[in-house]
């Protein structure tokens, strides 16, 4: 690991995909592997300049799909190296094949996701259905709602992954354009501060010529489950590191998060939105419009979406009256026809004595804002389910319905 | 928190992330025996069978059943050629240690491998044209003295050579041991005549009655050509120094054929014949004695019984079923009559030592037998004349002294066949004579060219151990015999006794073959496979290639490679360094060595017994 040039800490204007480019420069990364598909590609292009520059020594490849790109952080990790890669969209579903092979052989490699709605056609806006689709796949997994955070959930991912305890591989996300493409301010930290918080990766049983060993043999069947038990461990042991990393991060840099929940007038809130990402940032100006105008509305934002905090939304949401769940994903044919944030809503509140009622909206699909007047008619409709006690129609399309 | 509580049992134990020792590593085998990438690969190395290794002149015997096998005659005939120059004659009178040492003896009978050699010879004796052409002229003259086994053998290798080879003969007929040593009923004189005949086809010049000491000396050979083969064979009779020995009626067994080869025979042979001796000469004079008019033959041996004698046990076997009697453990010590044999005195004798070629101890104070007889042919036998030859040139033994790749010091002037190896440790028989013609026909090649000759230091895997195949593919299945004319019958004529096989008999004795240690193209390790690791651009014999990309080395086409052709080495140790190679490897020199010449190296490399 190259010796991170002492830096003092400063606040930039940047987007979200240059936000998880210092992450990874701060990180200092050992190799990088780069394939194109926007939004995700300014966080390369901006990885690349560095490593011209002599700012970050890594070794910057460029693959000739993502399916080589995870190929490649998987063979880079395994040897010793910190790993970091990124896709958008259909570029993450054509790297599908490595992400259970990559958790299975514990290599905690990271990857920047800028959503991207799914083909066809083609469309470049934000939906979370690229990321979603892989979350059972043994990778942690939240979204960022601005580039801020999204800076620091990277150097967060990359301490709670690398730990001895924990060694799996994470998918660090953030909406295409909301966030990749909007710039704020950025507080980039002092060096020493990173070194402190972050340090070197060591994977226990590296690829190296002088102590052979292999990796991903060729199993017995029933050797499969042993592994598959110490990985779905792995995930679940997780869940007390990333308490603890994140109590460590507020204390290095000062900014502290909840690691699984961030709630938003929700004191005496009666109705409250479930989301995850930057539709947040829209959510809390609808909501604080409507408290002025005397409704009990408020918000739940999920950061870490895997490990799920079963629990935690179990007890959090059990307050409410009724919960409306901002999909941002697709979910065809499923629990509520709708998306497929619902399903892990309702299932963590089925053990609660006192369960809300859950609406799903299928809102900012496509990569839509969902703007203004679409959470006050969300917030219409929960309250009138609030005000009934019962729901008639579980899903709705928001802009599609009267 | 669905894993608390949960609990593996120690038999499932796995480290962290199933991640091991590396399987060239201690116990990198242990966790994942199906597949923790390959430790071995196989490798397809074909093995000597014993058959070729057993042939005096190294036969490709398993090449050519196979070849049979598949009705390929004519290759079978052309392969057979390579080493031999007349695979009819020695499909007739090999004593075939091929036989001898077929794996198929200790499993259930050995292949007929002398009666598909005769099939194919008797093929090539029909071609209007033989397969075998003169090599490429190149202007050296070569003599070659003796026209028997070895000079046959050496005359036409030099001739395929592209020498320009003369082979002086003293006798009016060429052919010298195959025609003066071999009775006619086995081996026909137009058979030999046919061979003959194609010596003179690869254009070589066979002058006879032309004999060296006497119209060719040892210096005419220096000057007139530019090097020179001596098989002159043995030509004098031993005899077994008794009193009276002398005597009319007393005749000595390999010129007593000879004269008869030769048409030149003037006996007339009494009723009463004994036969001196124990070895495969004797056998054919007791035989031919019958034939000449004899009525009753005994033969008289040192050895005490049948099994001790230096025969081959179905010539023995014949002979008693033509009716020859046997006397054991007796010596003769006189000849007794007045001026001619009446009778012969006989003492009690043995051995002296664990052969028989040690000598004989007589016990002279035991009473003497009287045995009547007309006539005695003594075949104990026979020395080299060589009263021509430079004295630094013979050994004691009597034989021609050479170097070790058959030459005479350092003179263009090679020497073999039987007047090189008697006593020399190997039996004497037409087939060592002919590879001995061989070997020193490529050895004078050599010097010609100016190369320096050097031993051989190929290591040779001969496959004797029936556990390096794996014999449940081979169903048991009995030898095919060959007609004999009935003894009655065939005891008085000259006709041949061996029947030869007919094609559907070649092909089913050839069938039996087990391939020992070669590709015979069975296909097994392209059906068992698991992945497509094996590929075949078509079904023939070592041309199969292993895809080691995506071998896991499994060892299934090894374990189930009949022939046991196949077989794993291990990888080379990460820590020494990887070699790659994306195709099979042979140690000894085959269609698989040509795979890739430059691995053939690596296997000494390898560890042994895996």
């Amino acid at each position: 690991m190259a010796m991170l040039a002492d830096v003092k800490k400063r606040t930039v204007r940047i987007n979200g995909c240059v936000a998880s480019a210092q992450a990874a420069k701060y990180a200092d990364v050992d190799v990088i592997a780069a394939y194109p598909i926007r939004p995700y590609t300014a966080t390369m292009m901006a990885l690349a300049q560095m490593v011209a520059n002599g700012e970050l020594d890594a070794e910057y490849i460029v693959a000739d799909s993502e399916h080589s790109q995870l190929s490649i952080a998987h063979g880079a990790a395994s040897s010793g190296a910190r790993v970091f890669t990124g896709s958008s969209g259909v570029g993450v579903q054509f790297a599908y094949e490595l992400y259970s092979p990559i958790s299975g052989s514990r290599m905690p490699v990271q990857m920047m996701i800028a959503d991207r709605t799914l083909d066809p056609p083609g469309d470049f806006g934000s939906e979370h259905t690229d990321a979603l689709s892989t979350r059972d796949m043994g990778w942690l997994m939240g979204w960022s709602c601005d580039a801020q955070e999204a800076f620091d959930n990277h150097l967060i991912a990359y301490r709670i992954g690398e730990d001895p305890r924990v060694l799996l591989p994470q998918m660090v996300c953030q909406d295409g354009f909301f966030v990749s493409h909007i710039t704020g301010d950025v507080e980039l930290p002092d060096t020493g501060q990173v070194k402190e918080f972050l340090p070197p990766y060591k994977h226990p049983y590296p690829l190296d010529p002088r102590h052979p060993v292999s990796h991903g043999p060729q199993i017995m069947p029933e050797q499969g489950p042993p592994l598959q038990l110490e990985r779905a461990r792995a995930m679940e042991e997780s869940m007390a590191v990333i308490e603890e990393v994140h109590d460590e991060f507020a204390k290095i840099f000062g900014r502290r998060y909840d690691p699984w929940i961030e709630e938003f007038m929700t004191d005496d809130a009666e109705v409250v939105f479930f989301l995850q990402g930057a539709h947040a940032v829209t959510a809390r100006y609808a909501i604080q419009h409507m408290r002025d105008r005397g409704l009990k509305v408020g918000m739940v934002r999920l950061r870490t979406i895997r490990p799920y905090p079963t629990d935690r939304v179990k007890d959090v949401l059990s307050k409410f009256k009724v919960v409306g769940v901002i999909e941002t994903n697709m979910g065809i044919g499923g629990v509520s026809s709708g998306g497929v944030l619902y399903a892990e809503v309702v299932a963590a509140l089925y053990e609660s004595q006192k369960r809300p009622l859950v609406l799903s909206f299928m809102a900012g699909m496509g990569g839509e804002a969902i703007v203004l007047k679409e959470f006050y008619w969300m917030t219409e409709k929960m309250m009138d389910v609030q005000k009934r006690g019962k729901i008639e129609k579980r899903t709705h399309w928001v802009g599609f319905e009267e | 928190m669905s894993t608390k509580g949960t609990h593996i049992p120690d038999r499932l134990k796995i480290p962290f992330a199933g991640i091991t020792p590396a399987p060239s590593q201690e116990k990198g085998q242990d966790l994942f025996p199906t597949g923790n990438w390959r430790s071995i690969r196989p490798v397809y190395r074909d093995k000597l069978p014993p058959c070729n290794n057993a042939c005096g002149t190294n036969e490709k015997i398993q090449g050519y059943l196979d070849l049979v096998k598949r009705g390929k005659y004519l290759d079978a005939y052309a392969l057979i050629k390579e080493d031999m120059p007349f695979p009819s004659v020695t499909g007739r009178v090999c004593y075939h240690p091929c036989e001898q040492a077929c794996n198929r003896g200790k499993y259930d009978e050995a292949i007929s491998i002398r009666a598909v050699e005769r099939f194919l010879g008797d093929l090539g004796q029909a071609l209007t044209h033989d397969v075998v052409k003169a090599g490429k002229s190149n202007g050296k003259k070569v003599a070659v003295v003796g026209s028997g086994p070895a000079g046959h053998s050496a005359a036409y290798q030099l001739a395929r050579l592209g020498y320009q080879v003369t082979i002086l003969e003293k006798s009016p007929k060429a052919g010298g041991l195959n025609r003066g040593g071999i009775p006619d009923w086995v081996l026909p004189a137009h058979v030999l005549d046919r061979e003959i005949e194609r010596l003179v086809e690869l254009g070589i010049t066979i002058k006879t009655n032309v004999e060296v000491g006497k119209d060719v000396t040892w210096d005419d050979l220096k000057k007139n050509y530019d090097a020179s083969v001596l098989a002159v064979g043995l030509t004098e009779p031993n005899s077994v120094r008794a009193e009276g020995e002398n005597k009319d009626g007393v005749l000595y067994g390999l010129p007593f054929l000879r004269d008869i080869g030769m048409g030149t025979s003037k006996v007339k042979l009494g009723a009463r014949v004994a036969v001196i001796g124990g070895g495969n000469t004797a056998i054919d004079c007791a035989r031919e004695a019958l034939r000449q008019g004899a009525v009753e033959v005994t033969m008289i041996t040192v050895e005490a019984s049948p099994e001790e004698m230096p025969a081959v046990p179905e010539d023995l076997h014949d002979m008693r079923e033509e009716g020859v009697e046997l006397l054991h453990g007796r010596a003769v010590t006189a000849v007794l009559g007045n001026g001619k044999i009446e009778a012969l005195q006989l003492h009690p004798a043995r051995f002296s030592g664990a052969i028989n070629a040690s000598p004989i101890t007589v016990d002279r104070e035991a009473p003497a037998e009287r045995f009547a007889v007309d006539n005695v042919i003594i075949a104990v036998g026979q020395r080299a004349s060589l009263k021509w030859l430079p004295d630094e040139f013979k050994t004691e033994r009597g034989t021609i002294k050479i170097d070790r790749f058959g030459r005479l010091g350092d003179t263009n002037i090679f020497a073999a066949g039987d007047v090189v190896q008697l006593g020399a440790g190997q039996p004497l028989m037409v087939v060592n004579a002919v590879g001995d013609g061989k070997r020193v026909a490529f050895n004078l090649d050599k010097v010609m060219r100016g190369e320096t000759l050097q031993p051989r230091t190929i290591a040779v895997d001969v496959i004797f151990d029936l556990n390096r195949m794996n014999m449940t593919y081979f169903p048991h299945f009995p030898r095919v015999q060959q007609d004999l004319l009935p003894p009655a019958s065939r005891k008085k004529t000259q006709d041949e006794v061996i029947q030869s096989f007919s094609e559907e008999q070649a092909i089913e004795e050839a069938s039996r073959c087990f391939s020992c240690g070669t590709c015979n193209a069975c296909d097994n390790c392209y059906l068992v496979c698991p992945e497509p690791c094996i590929a075949r651009p078509e079904r023939s014999n070592g041309m199969y290639k292993i895809l080691v990309d995506y071998c896991k080395g499994c060892r299934v086409c090894i374990e189930e490679c009949p022939t046991g052709c196949l077989e794993g080495v291990p990888e080379l140790d990460f820590d020494t360094g990887v070699v790659r190679m994306d195709t099979a490897f042979a140690i000894s020199p085959g269609l698989h060595g040509r795979q890739a010449e430059e691995l053939r190296n690596l296997g000494d490399r390898a560890a042994k017994n895996i």
